[in-house]
Parts: C-alpha cells; sequence; structure tokens
C-alpha cells in the first residue's frame, strides 16, 4: 500500500509540475489579457451565458474565417472575416460603407451616402450623406467622419491608403457633403467609386481618442481589438473566441429608418463556427448546422433539396474570379509570345473545369473579360474569335510549335534555340482545386513535348516567390468583381507600374510583363465615357492579350461560392427571382439586402 | 548523499545545456522555412490595392513591426531577453494576439484531453499486461491481442474511425469541436454537459490507442517477474496469490512509470493530429496553424512548450528514480 501512496504521489507532483510548465510561461499573460477571449454584457432579451442561441432566430455562416478570430479593427491587417472585409465588395454587416456595388447590374446603391455625382469634367466627385445615418452609440455620421477616415488612409498604411494614388484631396461642404478632388494627372473616376463602395467609414469621434491614446503611433493602433466596436452596420459583435463569431443586431440600427430599409434584418443573431477545413464545414451543412456557406463543396447538386445555389443549374454560381496561370516573361523559353499561346493552346480547359472545379466553371472563352453580360458587352466578339484558342487544341499546339522551329530532343522535350521547354509551375499546397487544374496543365503541357513539373509549397513561399520573380509560372488571381473591373484585374495583370526587375519586389503583374500600347489604353480607358470608344479600348486590349498571352485564364470561380441551406431560413435570392439582389452571400455589398428579404421556413 | 548530490548536479548542468541548445534551435529551425511571413497577413487588405508604393509601405511596416528587418542574431538576442520577461512575442498569423495569451487559451484543453487520456491508459493497459501475464485465459487469448491489433492504428486514423462510427452512422456523438455548435462558453451546467459529450470520442481515440502499447510492456515484465527465483519462493512457502501478483507488480512496473513520464512530458505535442481531427480547440490544432502561416513566434513557442514538458519530465524520472527504486540508488551511490 506504501508504493500505491507513492505512485499517486509522483502522478500528482507530475501533473502539478505540467501544469507549471503549462501556466508559468503564461503567468504574465494572465495579468494582460485584454485582448483574450470576452463576452459583452448583455442587453435585454438576449440568450443567458450557456444557452444556444435559438436556432431560429439565428444565421449561420460557414467559410469565410479559418484561423482564430483576431482584431474588429479596420485599421489592422489581421481583421475577423466576419463581419469586416473590405476588399473590391465590402461585407457591410458591422461597418458600412458610403455606396453597395451591386454585381448583377455593375450599379451603386446608396448607404451611408445617399447619392454622388462626377463634375462634367470628372475631376470632382460630390458624395451626399444620408442624413439618418447614425453610430450605435447614437452619434449621427457626418461628412467630417468620411474626411477623417480617408485622412487616416494618408496618414498610416492601411487597405485604403492607395486611393490617394488617385485623389488630390476630401473635404467636408457641410455636414452631410464630401467633395472628393481627383488628381489631374492620375485621374482615374473608376477607382474613386471603387472607394466609395470599399473604404468602411469610422467614428472620428471613437479613433481620435484612440490615436490619442496610442500617441499616433501605428503599430499600436494597428494592434488594437477593438473588441466592440462602434459603427454603423446593423450587427454588433456579440461574442467571439477561438472557435466562433457572434454577432447581435443592433435594434437601434439608423437603417430602420424609411430614408434606408425600413426595417431591420431577419436574423436576430449571426454565428460563424469556425470549422478546421472543408469537410467540417459540409458536415455541418448538411447537418443544418449551417445556412449559408462560403466554401468549396464537390458535387453540390448531391446535397438534397435544402441545399440551394444561386443557378440551378450548372456551373451553379455566377463567376467572380478568373485564376491565371502567370507567365514569367523574362525566363528563357517563356519569353517567347508563341511558346505561351502554345501552352495557352494545348491546356484542357474543360477538364479543369470539370474534375478540378467540379463543374463550377463554365467554357472559357480566353480574353480578359469574365463571362458575365457586364464584362462581355465591352468587347467586339467577332473581332476577338479568331485570336481566342480553344480547349486542348493539341494538334494547333504542335504546328505552332514545329513552326517556330521547336525540335524535340531525344527526352521528348522540345528546345527552342537551345533552350529546353521545361518549367515549373507553383501555387500553394492544400488549395486542392488549384493543385488539380495545375496537375491538368502539367498533362496537357508533356502532349506537346513541353515539360512542366508540378510544385506546391507554404503559402507565404509562393508569395515570396511570385513577387520576387523566383519562378516560370504560377497560378495567381487578380481582381475579381468589382466596380472597378475588368480594369483593375487588367491593371494588376499587365501594367508596367507593377514591373519590378527580378529579384526585386513586385506587387502585381507578377509575370513581369511590359507594353507600352497596354499602358496607355490602360490609361484611357478609366476617362472613356463614350460607349464605341470604350469598346474600341477594350476590343484592343483584349487583342493585345490574346496575341500576347502574358498569362492563362484557366478557370472561372465564384466571387463567392454562394450555398444557402433552406431548411431553417427561407427566401434567399436565386437567379431569376426579379429581386436584383446579388449572390454575395448575403452580406458583401449590395448582397446585405437579402438578410431583409429572408424569413424563417416555419 | 553527497555523491548523490553530485550525481544531480551534473544532471542539472546537462538539463540546462540541453534546453539552451534546444531553445537555440526552436528559434532557428522555423526561420528557415523560405518565403516571408508577412506576405501571408497583409495579403487580405493588400489585394484590392494597386499601388506599389502603398503596398510597399505596409509590407515595411510590418516588418519593422515583427523586426523582421533586423539581422537573426539580434532578433535571437531580442527573443531571448524577452523571454526572461515571460513575453513570447506576437503571433504573426493571429496578429495582435500574444503568443503567450494564444497558448494560454489552448493549453488547457490540451492538458484537459491528455492528461486524463494518458493515464487511464497507462492504468488499463498495466492492469491488462498483468492480467494477461498472470491470469491468462481470455485476457492473453482475446482482450491482449484485440488491444495489441488498435495500438498498430495511428490514433489519427483510429480517431477517424471513431467519428465515422459514432458520428457519421450511429448518431450518438458529435464529430468536432470541443462544444456544440450554439453554445457559447460559461460556467453553466449544460455547458459543462456538451464539453463533456464533445469531450468522449477525442478521448477514447487516444485511450484505446495507448492500451496495447503500455499492456505490451508489463506483459512482458510480468512473466519475467513470474518466473523470479522469488516468485518460486514465495510460491513455496505457500503465500497466497494475490500478494505474489502485488510483488510481481511492483517490480515490473518500475519501467513502466519512466514510459508514463516521457509520455506525459510529449503530450503537449502527441495529441496533435487528433486534435486537428476533432477540430479540437487545444494545443495541437494551433501548432498546426503556425507551421502554415510560418508564424515563427506561435511555433517556437509551442515547441519550447514541448521541450519544457519533455526535459522536465526527464529530469523528474532521475529524480524520482533512485527514491522508488532503491537499487538505482546504490548504483547513483557507487
Amino acid at each position: 500500500m506504501k508504493f500505491k501512496k507513492l505512485v499517486s504521489i509522483i502522478l500528482v507532483f507530475l501533473m502539478v509540475s505540467l501544469l507549471i510548465v503549462g501556466c508559468g510561461s503564461n503567468s504574465n499573460a494572465n495579468k494582460s489579457s485584454s485582448n483574450g477571449t470576452k463576452t459583452t454584457t448583455t442587453t435585454e432579451n438576449t440568450v443567458k451565458p450557456g444557452e444556444a442561441t435559438p436556432r431560429s432566430e439565428t444565421l449561420y455562416i460557414s467559410g469565410l474565417q479559418w484561423g482564430p478570430p483576431t482584431t474588429f479593427n479596420p485599421l489592422s491587417p489581421s481583421q475577423t472575416s466576419l463581419p469586416l472585409s473590405a476588399t473590391s465588395i465590402a461585407r457591410e454587416l458591422t461597418f458600412e460603407t458610403l455606396f453597395m456595388y451591386n454585381q448583377l447590374d455593375g450599379k451603386m446603391y446608396p448607404l451611408l451616402g445617399k447619392s454622388y455625382a462626377f463634375s462634367s469634367d470628372s475631376t470632382v466627385c460630390t458624395v451626399t450623406l444620408n442624413p439618418d445615418a447614425k453610430w450605435n452609440d447614437g452619434e449621427k455620421v457626418t461628412a467630417d467622419d468620411v474626411v477623417y477616415t480617408f485622412e487616416l488612409g494618408k496618414k498610416y498604411p492601411v487597405s485604403w491608403s492607395s486611393n490617394w494614388n488617385y485623389f488630390d484631396s476630401v473635404t467636408a461642404k457641410d455636414d452631410t457633403t464630401v467633395e472628393f478632388k481627383l488628381k489631374s494627372d492620375n485621374k482615374n473616376p473608376l477607382m474613386v467609386e471603387e472607394a466609395l463602395e470599399s473604404v468602411y467609414i469610422l467614428p472620428k469621434h471613437v479613433w481620435i481618442k484612440i490615436e490619442e491614446k496610442d500617441n499616433n503611433d501605428f503599430s499600436k493602433i494597428s494592434s488594437e481589438v477593438n473588441a466592440n466596436p462602434v459603427a454603423s452596420g446593423p450587427y454588433k459583435v456579440f461574442y467571439y473566441d477561438n472557435a466562433k463569431v457572434v454577432l447581435i443586431r443592433d435594434d437601434n440600427y439608423w437603417g430602420k429608418a424609411p430614408s434606408m430599409w425600413g426595417k431591420l434584418p431577419a436574423p436576430k443573431y449571426i454565428v460563424h463556427n469556425i470549422f478546421k477545413d472543408n469537410a467540417a464545414g459540409d458536415t455541418a451543412l448538411r447537418q443544418n448546422q449551417v445556412d449559408v456557406s462560403q466554401q468549396f463543396t464537390p458535387n453540390i447538386q448531391t446535397f438534397g433539396p435544402n441545399i440551394k445555389t444561386y443557378l440551378s443549374n450548372p456551373p451553379y454560381y455566377m463567376p467572380g474570379v478568373i485564376p491565371w496561370l502567370v507567365i514569367n516573361v523574362t525566363k528563357p523559353g517563356l519569353d517567347n509570345a508563341n511558346v505561351r499561346r502554345a501552352i495557352a493552346m494545348a491546356i484542357d480547359y474543360d477538364k479543369i473545369a470539370k474534375n478540378a472545379m467540379s463543374g463550377y466553371s463554365g467554357t472559357m472563352s480566353p480574353s480578359l473579360m469574365l463571362p458575365l453580360d457586364s464584362e462581355q458587352k465591352l468587347i467586339n466578339q467577332s473581332q476577338l474569335a479568331p485570336l481566342q484558342w480553344k480547349s486542348h487544341d493539341i494538334d494547333g499546339a504542335n504546328a505552332l510549335l514545329d513552326s517556330i522551329g521547336a525540335k524535340k530532343g531525344p527526352d521528348g522535350i522540345r528546345v527552342l534555340n537551345g533552350q529546353k521547354l521545361s518549367f515549373k509551375v507553383e501555387c500553394p499546397t492544400g488549395w486542392s482545386d488549384w493543385n488539380a487544374a495545375l496537375e491538368i496543365v502539367a498533362s496537357s503541357a508533356k502532349e506537346i513535348g513541353i515539360n512542366i513539373e508540378t510544385y506546391f509549397p507554404q503559402q507565404s513561399v509562393w508569395n515570396n516567390d511570385m513577387q520576387t520573380g523566383n519562378f516560370d509560372m504560377g497560378m495567381y488571381s487578380y481582381q475579381g468583381i468589382g466596380i472597378s473591373s475588368p480594369w483593375a484585374r487588367a491593371y494588376q495583370g499587365m501594367s508596367s507600374n507593377g514591373y519590378a526587375p527580378i529579384g526585386q519586389t513586385a506587387y502585381f503583374n507578377y509575370g513581369r510583363y511590359k507594353n507600352s500600347e497596354v499602358d496607355t489604353l490602360l490609361n484611357q480607358i478609366p476617362n472613356i465615357t463614350d460607349e464605341t470608344q470604350l469598346i474600341d479600348a477594350w476590343t484592343k486590349l483584349n487583342e493585345i492579350y490574346l496575341k500576347e498571352v502574358p498569362m492563362i485564364g484557366l478557370m472561372y470561380r465564384p466571387a463567392d461560392f454562394y450555398t444557402v441551406n433552406t431548411s431553417v431560413w427561407s427566401g434567399f435570392p436565386v437567379d431569376g427571382d426579379g429581386t436584383n439582389i446579388p449572390p454575395n452571400i448575403c452580406m458583401d455589398g449590395y448582397g446585405i439586402a437579402a438578410l431583409y428579404k429572408i424569413h424563417s421556413s416555419k | 548523499m553527497k555523491s548523490y548530490r553530485r550525481y544531480m548536479t551534473s544532471k542539472m548542468v546537462w538539463y540546462i545545456l540541453t534546453f539552451v541548445v534546444a531553445l537555440f534551435l526552436n528559434f532557428l529551425l522555423p526561420r528557415l522555412i523560405p518565403g516571408n511571413p508577412v506576405s501571408t497577413i497583409v495579403s487580405k487588405i493588400t489585394s484590392g490595392m494597386a499601388d506599389t508604393n502603398s503596398i510597399k509601405r505596409v509590407y515595411e511596416t510590418f516588418e519593422k513591426e515583427f523586426g523582421l528587418n533586423k539581422p537573426i542574431w539580434e532578433q535571437f538576442f531580442i527573443y531571448v531577453s524577452n523571454l526572461f520577461h515571460g513575453d513570447m512575442g506576437t503571433s504573426f498569423g493571429q496578429y495582435p494576439r500574444k503568443v503567450t495569451d494564444i497558448l494560454a487559451s489552448s493549453i488547457m484543453w490540451t492538458i484537459g484531453l491528455q492528461l486524463p487520456a494518458i493515464i487511464v491508459s497507462w492504468i488499463l493497459g498495466n492492469v491488462l499486461g498483468v492480467l494477461a501475464a498472470y491470469i491468462k485465459k481470455g485476457f492473453d487469448k482475446v482482450l491482449f491481442p484485440v488491444f495489441l491489433f488498435i495500438s498498430c492504428i495511428p490514433s489519427f486514423g483510429f480517431a477517424i474511425v471513431l467519428v465515422w462510427l459514432f458520428a457519421v452512422v450511429l448518431k450518438i456523438a458529435p464529430a468536432s469541436g470541443g462544444y456544440a455548435f450554439d453554445m457559447i462558453p460559461s460556467p453553466t451546467i449544460s455547458f459543462f454537459l456538451s464539453v463533456v459529450q464533445h469531450y468522449q470520442l477525442p478521448f477514447w481515440s487516444i485511450v484505446l490507442v495507448g492500451i496495447g502499447g503500455q499492456s505490451l510492456g508489463m506483459r512482458e515484465m510480468s512473466i519475467y517477474e513470474l518466473n523470479a527465483d522469488y516468485v518460486k519462493y514465495c510460491r513455496l512457502l505457500g503465500l497466497e496469490d494475490s500478494k505474489i501478483v502485488r510483488y510481481v507488480f511492483r517490480n515490473a512496473v518500475l519501467p513502466q512509470i519512466t514510459g508514463l513520464a516521457l509520455s506525459l512530458g510529449t503530450m503537449v505535442g502527441g495529441a496533435l493530429i487528433t486534435e486537428i481531427v476533432f477540430s479540437y480547440p487545444g494545443l495541437g490544432s494551433v501548432l498546426f496553424n503556425a507551421i502554415a502561416a510560418q508564424d515563427f513566434p506561435l511555433i517556437s513557442g509551442c515547441t519550447l512548450l514541448i521541450t519544457t514538458g519533455v526535459l522536465i519530465a526527464n529530469f523528474v524520472i532521475d529524480i524520482i528514480y533512485g527514491l522508488i527504486d532503491p537499487r538505482i540508488k546504490v548504483a547513483q551511490q557507487e
């Protein structure tokens, strides 16, 4: 028995020592743990701690946030994706932008801003604010807030800093009028419009205090967690931890005024459970634990009658992004446009759409444009048709390579001017649809005597390779949809403004493509108002693209995989329902209008 | 006693030396991965930017913020001196959360899962080992081979089997997470029940896989001891079976204690894949995500925790071994 006692003492000792290891190094954290988990003080009618949020009042989202939530600070580089995302179509749940973009009709809809207008020479853009707009602390949203927000972008390196590339000044004319003066040497109304729909307006009275507290030190300001954001949107942050984010509706939301929505959004809670991977999210979707899923889910049509997508037939989702095979045009062999074109001709796009994308990509029509009416109407189809390549045209590609004298060596790989046509292609590991697409590219290229090896490193390695030009070919998505598309897409892919020599960091135009004709067109397009002129310019730009092939669109991917589960909530927008609400997962841009339309299924 | 103290001192010096080397490697190895960790963090805000200067400014700001613009030896000294203040730095991937904060919020889940699982599997395994050696019959012919078979399955593979069987087919246990998907953590009974419910599958996947290995060693040792002269002598003296088994157990369990201490030391790292399979909010998931995001401070923090755990466990074994096994104490004193 003595021995038993001894063993138990040892065990206790071990446990304690391990706990000390665990906690000892954390003792510091516990003291200053202001940015760990937190529970907001509850208001009336909210769930009590430990209770479940009522299923019929909660909208469950998946596929936006994968790691633990970090900050709710719009100035921070690491924001929690629910409710923050200020990319080309901003998420309007907690912070709001001046206008909302609707990808269906390409128009801007009023939010904090009531209307905007450019002066006749497009040098000034005047925005009028909605006088009803209020912050969730009761203060009014004023022109001063707007000016202050944009000035922050000038002062600190934040996501909207690059807008100052196009602005001369932002000034408040009165309480509800803001004037944006455009730079005369870089006049770009498109990018100004994009700023109106993608920059979150922040409350000056809150952030000026934070700035003061942190002594205008950006590293301190950007690491503020802002767990209880003062914002103007319909939802507030209610609770978050490593496994979930819970938003609660602000029943005093200004938008219930008749000048805006005229009512409150339907769900009282919006919850994003953080899953470890797509498979876990898919399981939850099947078990009706997710209402709106933004995940790549293969074979969505087999999920049963309750699971719906925006389009009821293939490709099920609206195209929104073109993942490109970016070609490093400085590499010997790839510096030859005919070689690039031969690769483009050989690729089996149909197989990529079917196997890598589970049929969610329509037939490829090679150009810089997405297959959306709003973009296709900008080009002259018949003029481009002779230049466009077909899927898997092996004979054509072989003939082209033969004609430029690229002969096959003893190993079956072609040699051009002493340079073996053997390349490496990369994208991050774990991006399964991209990985599969590149494998298909490699096997297609093999059929025309070009050796392509796939390489799937960690995301940061791939990112670094693309930026420094340390790659032959790499997969990358430039700008998808948004008011500045397709201009921003063409600019990011082909403008020499992004050019940097190999070894130096480029932040777009990773392929190092340079063409003065392209630059001229890219400068002109944002300022063209005449429709025929615009079609001319776009057709010309696409012609150059198709001849030069600095990058190859491999598939069409949706901007959001908008999949909804109608077992708890109904009335989600679908194609042809006449609501004109885009499939932006009920929260991005004008897509948030869906929250005012859905209702309980019972 | 003097020589025992000398023995302890020399051991201590070795442990400290090992710790310093481990500290250096923990710092250096993650940083040898090519790539720029800043790009992962800022890519979200720079994706929509079309102006090289603004993007460059964002990169430079955060390279400076994380100290990545300094030479690596200087970064090391900053790291070590911060460590003395209990500061493991700021996570890159979960910026601006502190590494210590992240570890603190996940370590309890890991210890809560692993410690009971390891101890339970150790106890069950040893009992099975002794029974298999002494009683034989069903224990040796059926139970022991079954657990030996299970122990050959990696615990994450076994975990997937359990998820499939109990969560997907039978639907009697939740598939993932630490608590129900619609709950908000709080010290209430319903939340506690939810945690217990979610605890079952990960717990048993570790326990069942562990039993076989533990019982294997125990069975061999017991058989060896059962054939020892003192057992035969006891039998001749007519001692009760239960008394003999107790003696045998005490002698056979010694090497098993080493095994227990070692598995306790490595438990933080051992659960890595099991935690990932169940989306359990523990340290394994944290380390996994940190590696994917090239989150140097967080990787170093996790590995430092694991290293310290192993070293302390070994050190404790060294100390207690002398206490529980007089033969070793004698050897040490010679």
